[in-house]
């Protein structure tokens, strides 16, 4: 082997490198993607209905089955503990209508404004419509919750840790991060309903639906047909996919 | 008129002991992000409902004061006030290490700072937060090109000054629309925002330079000519009154929406009226002007010293009050209905700051300062003597 051909070789071995790496370059990341982004389908829109006449004061089943599912801890601390989903209760300044009990959860925005301020875009729209935070990607710069209309997202202010009853599917809560409700995505891909519905038409009061707001035969796509619902702060422009019955 | 610069000696006791001063506030700094990073969000005072406290108070304060640094070389080379280009060097230099100050704080509190290469690596143009790192980062580059064409190239001076003029008032509007565009926060959702944000630029970075100009040339025996201390109040008082017209101009507007009335009221009457009042609008800018008007207290090196001093103090009140208030002031989710939950919904937001994070604030000043302290010692920012032409005065006296 001749040092000319020697060179001839390195050099085309270098450029073909070069392309190589030119043509793959902008499909790669540094960081892995979620497996979850490629699983999803366009064609789909996740939506919730909750009806909140059937909402009563004291049920909470929704909170724990969402808390045990996602491995959401309670710090004790009130101001700083983290809430995929809470209870809350509305009354009319003017007592003119009755007080209502709902729960509140990410609204899952086709516009949201999470996503608009996210500097890393840890923060992202799936493409069935879930907004989902990276945690990886994520640097607990909070811009998100400054943003949020809904209060649905929190700061992880302590650290966690993966405990026996914790649930294998899904990571621990990540300290310095920022996190929300993700529909239980995970639940989802699996075919399954996210817990929060599953308890609620279980143990609980049957407030809950959710489905598919693309496919026509779907019971939420029916209901939003039929029932007069409304979605939080509308005048925002946010097009939430949370629905409420009886607000 | 423009004498020879000079570095400062920097051999004094006086210089050692500001320098360690500042090098100790660093180095509390440095301790507390260290103490936060492996504690966690959770060993200071925010919580969920206020999520950015005080040490996003200094950043800010820190960020706005850089852009306002600005004020004195654009006077210069902007505006052809030919008596302050003796301090174009010294302005353009402050501008860059009040940034690099405000910028340290910033990044130490993330929650993860450790993944702030990220924000290089995955930009979303929608964000202010990925705009600002342009603009801060640009800001920089032209401050920097700005003080090398007043070194070596005064050719260039005009360009590089008109860029950094513009890039500041870009910058502190992006600063500003961090909170002017959350439509979700009543209490800062405004188009006035960032310009009153560029106003409290230009007081806040005024009242900076009169003061750090005082104290730096009264402790290297340096005259300062009164004339050019009179011309810079004057600059404060129009700033003032800037500031003055544009808060006016946002509480008549609001207050002639009913739709604003529980907001406006909150604020002029609420939990954080005090800081409203007594700090942004007594101590920030109607006790200042009170104190320049007067014929006695305006003229005066003390006056104006004071004067600049609660301007400085205003600016912190400010960005103090648009933060904590802002985020403490119930998010209005159902108009019309009063809310309540464990998570606190419909109630103010609660906010005590800790020790941790006022030593990871003062460490934002403490690399600021050290800064300052070495530049002015290394580099020939100031000039061995500040003079205004003979025969020469402000238009105007209190």
């Amino acid at each position: 082997m001749t040092m000319a051909t020697l060179e001839r070789r390195a050099v085309l071995g270098l450029g073909g490198a070069l392309a190589a790496g030119v043509t793959l370059a902008p499909g790669m990341t540094l960081l892995a993607a979620p497996a979850e982004r490629t699983e999803a389908s366009a064609g789909r829109r996740w939506a919730m209905l909750i009806d909140t006449n059937k909402c009563t004061p004291n049920c909470t089943s929704c909170l724990s089955a969402c808390r045990k599912e996602n491995n959401v801890p309670l710090f004790g601390e009130a101001s700083r503990d983290i809430h995929w989903i809470r209870k809350v209760e509305i009354r009319d300044k003017e007592q003119r209508r009755p007080t209502v009990n709902l729960p509140v959860l990410c609204n899952h925005c086709e516009n949201p404004p999470c996503v608009h301020v996210c500097p890393t875009e840890a923060s992202f729209v799936r493409k069935d419509g879930i907004v989902l935070v990276d945690e990886h990607r994520c640097i607990g710069c909070r811009y998100c919750m400054i943003a949020c209309p809904y209060k649905a997202r929190s700061l992880v202010y302590h650290e966690t840790k993966r405990g026996p009853e914790s649930n294998p599917e899904v990571p621990i809560r990540s300290k310095g991060v920022v996190e929300k409700c993700t529909f239980c995505v995970h639940r989802l891909d699996n075919g399954q309903m996210p817990a929060c519905v599953e308890a609620c038409q279980g143990e609980g009061k049957g407030a809950m639906l959710f489905g598919d707001l693309n496919d026509p035969r779907s019971e939420i796509a029916k209901r939003l047909h039929t029932v007069a619902t409304k979605t939080i702060r509308a005048d925002l422009g946010l097009k939430p996919r949370v629905y409420y019955q009886g607000l | 008129m423009i004498d020879e610069f000079a570095a400062i000696k920097g051999d004094s006791q006086g210089y050692w002991k500001l320098l360690l001063g500042m090098g100790a506030l660093l180095m509390l700094g440095g301790l507390a992000f260290i103490y936060i990073e492996v504690n966690g969000h959770g060993v200071t005072g925010m919580n969920n409902t206020v999520v950015w406290g005080l040490p996003h108070i200094f950043a800010i304060s820190l960020l706005v004061m850089a852009s306002g640094s600005l004020n004195l070389g654009s006077m210069s080379t902007i505006f052809a006030v030919k008596h302050f280009k003796q301090f174009g060097r010294f302005s353009a230099f402050l501008a860059i290490v009040m940034l690099a100050g405000g910028l340290a704080v910033l990044v130490l509190d993330l929650g993860r700072p450790d993944r702030m290469l990220l924000v290089m690596m995955h930009m979303n143009f929608r964000s202010m937060f990925t705009w600002n790192v342009f603009l801060y980062s640009g800001f920089t580059v032209l401050c920097f090109l700005y003080l090398w064409s007043m070194f070596q190239y005064p050719q260039f001076t005009k360009v590089a000054g008109s860029a950094a003029f513009a890039w500041r008032f870009v910058l502190t509007t992006g600063t500003g629309s961090i909170f002017g565009v959350i439509h979700a926060r009543e209490v800062f959702h405004s188009a006035i925002t960032a310009p009153t944000f560029v106003a409290i630029s230009l007081t806040s970075g005024t009242a900076l330079s009169i003061l750090l100009l005082l104290t730096t040339f009264r402790l290297t025996e340096r005259e300062l000519d009164l004339r050019l201390l009179h011309a810079l109040r004057n600059a404060l008082i129009f700033f003032l009154l800037l500031v003055l017209y544009l808060l006016i101009v946002e509480k008549f507007t609001k207050f002639y929406s009913p739709a604003f009335y529980d907001v406006e009221s909150w604020i002029l009457t609420g939990s954080y009226a005090w800081l409203y009042w007594g700090g942004v609008v007594l101590l920030g800018v109607v006790g200042p002007l009170l104190i320049l008007f007067n014929s006695h207290w305006g003229n005066q090196i003390g006056g104006i010293a004071l004067a600049s001093v609660m301007v400085v103090v205003g600016l912190f009140c400010f960005v103090g009050f648009v933060l904590i208030a802002g985020q403490a002031y119930p998010m209005n989710m159902f108009p019309g209905y009063e809310m309540s939950s464990v998570f606190q919904d419909g109630m103010e937001g609660s906010y005590t700051p800790t020790l941790w994070e006022l030593m990871l604030g003062l460490g934002g000043v403490g690399v600021s300062g050290v800064l300052y302290l070495l530049g002015i010692r290394f580099f020939r920012l100031l000039p061995k003597k500040a003079t205004a032409p003979q025969g020469w005065d402000v238009a105007w006296h209190p």
